[in-house]
């Protein structure tokens, strides 16, 4: 049985006079004024280290921001608490580029504990969901296996199922199609188009270089550069950006 | 001039440095606390594996160095005792001398060292490689706050561990040391025990428990903070590893050195002294 009634709806995502810096190296953001745009798949574009991660990270609240607001819903959640921002981090899930599987766990327990810990699901329907993804996927042996026996794809493919298992209205990947394989990607796009169409998933974020993967998605592109974020409204080959100003 | 300046800058550095780090771990211990409070998904059975686990690991596992460590420290301890003691004719201040040796000062100070050198580097180490592969942030991310699902029962096992182990330090060291010495001399059983039961007094158990407690708090807060500072690189963990074992050391002398000579202090002031 699904306990998600007590999360608030997310509707928008913006930020206010937002900077967020690194010490000793040039600021990734720099007061920037942006409305992401809502119930779209949005590819984060940027050259090699400008900050996608980072800004996928500080969209995950896993980083705060320098200076300046990140607001949802109009709340300015880079001044809560981790129990305040807490209705609003279960609905977003997150998978990281590389890492973040719990070493000392199963495949198996690692998804399993987004699930029961914060009780969104009871643990039979837990692992019910559970067993349908690992099909989907074809994983189901290496399930039993702790993160450190099985390949890097295997890992990946994991660590990407973790985020979206829990069913989250802010999907953010981390270059999701680094290393998992062509078929992999195919339904890894088929889950979360299934889940789009079903409102589960609203908005999602993915940071990525490879074009062919994210095509499939039909993107809203966002360009990160020079501190700022600007919106391409026109097509994918069309690079003319626009500013833009709230 | 320059020199004498110069010396005051660094000492004066060196203690903010200290004061600093001792805030930061403060604010960690009050954080964690506050998290397990407030973390209402996390009940007693989520965290009962890591607590059961750190008692294996820091107590049942450090039992035979313990063992082998309480049966020389009270050997040694009571061969000298016995032999000086009967030189200046006070045999029967031998419970006495043993309870404070062992019970107050030895017994935490060595149980503490051991507890460092085993449990305070692997619980550094652990964290550290878990902040490098990123499972901190993935905790965060699931909406898991790492202060009270990793640090809080790591700690709370810790202590347990350091308590226990402490007993049974005690125990063999002030038995067991009999016993193993017991073709070097020929005090009868009867003596030993009863001049060790009048000597234990009340106090004796409340240095025995703050002392032990704490000792176990200091090492697994600072183990548990210094892995929480690797920032990416699996490279920065040997450094937080060793920098935990020489901070624990420091905190953990300090800290028995400042309830002795509180004790003493109290002491001279019921004698009349000072």
């Amino acid at each position: 049985m699904e306990n998600l009634n007590h999360l608030p709806t997310i509707q928008s995502l913006r930020f206010e006079e937002l900077y967020l810096s690194y010490e000793n190296k040039d600021p990734i953001l720099s007061n920037v004024d942006f409305q992401f745009p809502q119930g779209e798949v949005i590819w984060l574009k940027s050259s090699e280290g400008a900050g996608k991660s980072s800004l996928l990270q500080l969209l995950a609240g896993l980083t705060v921001p320098t200076m300046g607001k990140y607001l949802i819903n109009e709340d300015d959640v880079s001044s809560m608490s981790f129990e305040e921002f807490l209705p609003y981090r279960l609905s977003i899930g997150y998978s990281f580029d590389y890492g973040g599987l719990i070493s000392n766990r199963t495949l198996f327990d690692n998804l399993m504990l987004p699930l029961v810990y914060h009780k969104i699901l009871d643990p039979e329907s837990a692992k019910l969901r559970i067993h349908e993804v690992e099909r989907r996927f074809d994983i189901s042996k290496h399930m039993q296996e702790r993160p450190a026996h099985v390949s890097g794809r295997i890992r990946k493919l994991i660590c990407l199922i973790r985020a979206i298992i829990t069913w989250p209205q802010v999907l953010l990947m981390d270059d999701p199609s680094v290393g998992i394989g062509l078929e992999a990607q195919q339904i890894l796009f088929e889950c979360i188009g299934d889940l789009r169409q079903k409102g589960r998933i609203k908005h999602v974020f993915i940071s990525s270089y490879d074009e062919k993967f994210i095509k499939m998605f039909n993107p809203t592109i966002v360009h990160l550069e020079d501190g700022q974020l600007y919106l391409d409204n026109n097509e994918l080959d069309n690079q003319v950006k626009k500013v833009v100003n709230i | 001039m320059s020199l004498i300046f110069g010396t005051i800058d660094s000492m004066g550095r060196f203690v903010t440095r200290n004061l600093l780090y001792t805030y930061r771990v403060l604010i960690m211990v009050y954080l964690s606390m506050r998290a397990t409070i407030l973390d209402q998904a996390q009940g007693f059975r989520t965290i009962f594996s890591v607590i059961s686990a750190q008692i294996y690991f820091t107590g049942w596992q450090a039992l035979p160095l313990v063992t082998v460590m309480g049966l020389t420290t009270g050997s040694i301890i009571l061969l000298q005792a016995m032999s000086n003691l009967t030189m200046l004719g006070g045999t029967q201040m031998i419970g006495s001398f043993l309870i404070v040796m062992l019970v107050r000062e030895a017994g935490p100070l060595l149980v503490a060292l051991v507890v460092i050198a085993r449990s305070g580097t692997a619980v550094a180490s652990e964290v550290g490689n878990m902040r490098a592969n990123r499972e901190i942030e993935a905790l965060e991310s699931m909406g898991i706050n790492p202060l009270s699902f990793i640090v809080f029962p790591r700690v709370l096992g810790g202590v347990i561990s350091v308590i226990c182990l402490a007993f049974y330090f005690n125990f063999i060291a002030l038995i067991g040391g009999f016993f193993a010495t017991r073709l070097l001399h020929d005090m009868p059983f009867t003596f030993y025990s009863d001049s060790l039961m009048s000597a234990f007094g009340i106090e004796d158990l409340w240095i025995f428990l703050l002392k032990n407690a704490f000792s176990g708090m200091i090492i697994f807060i600072v183990s548990c903070y210094q892995g929480l500072l690797v920032k990416r690189s699996p490279h920065e963990v040997p450094q937080v590893t060793t920098q935990a074992v020489v901070n624990s050391i420091i905190f953990v002398i300090l800290f028995n050195l400042t309830v002795t000579a509180l004790f003493y202090l109290k002491q001279l002031m019921q004698l009349g002294v000072i």
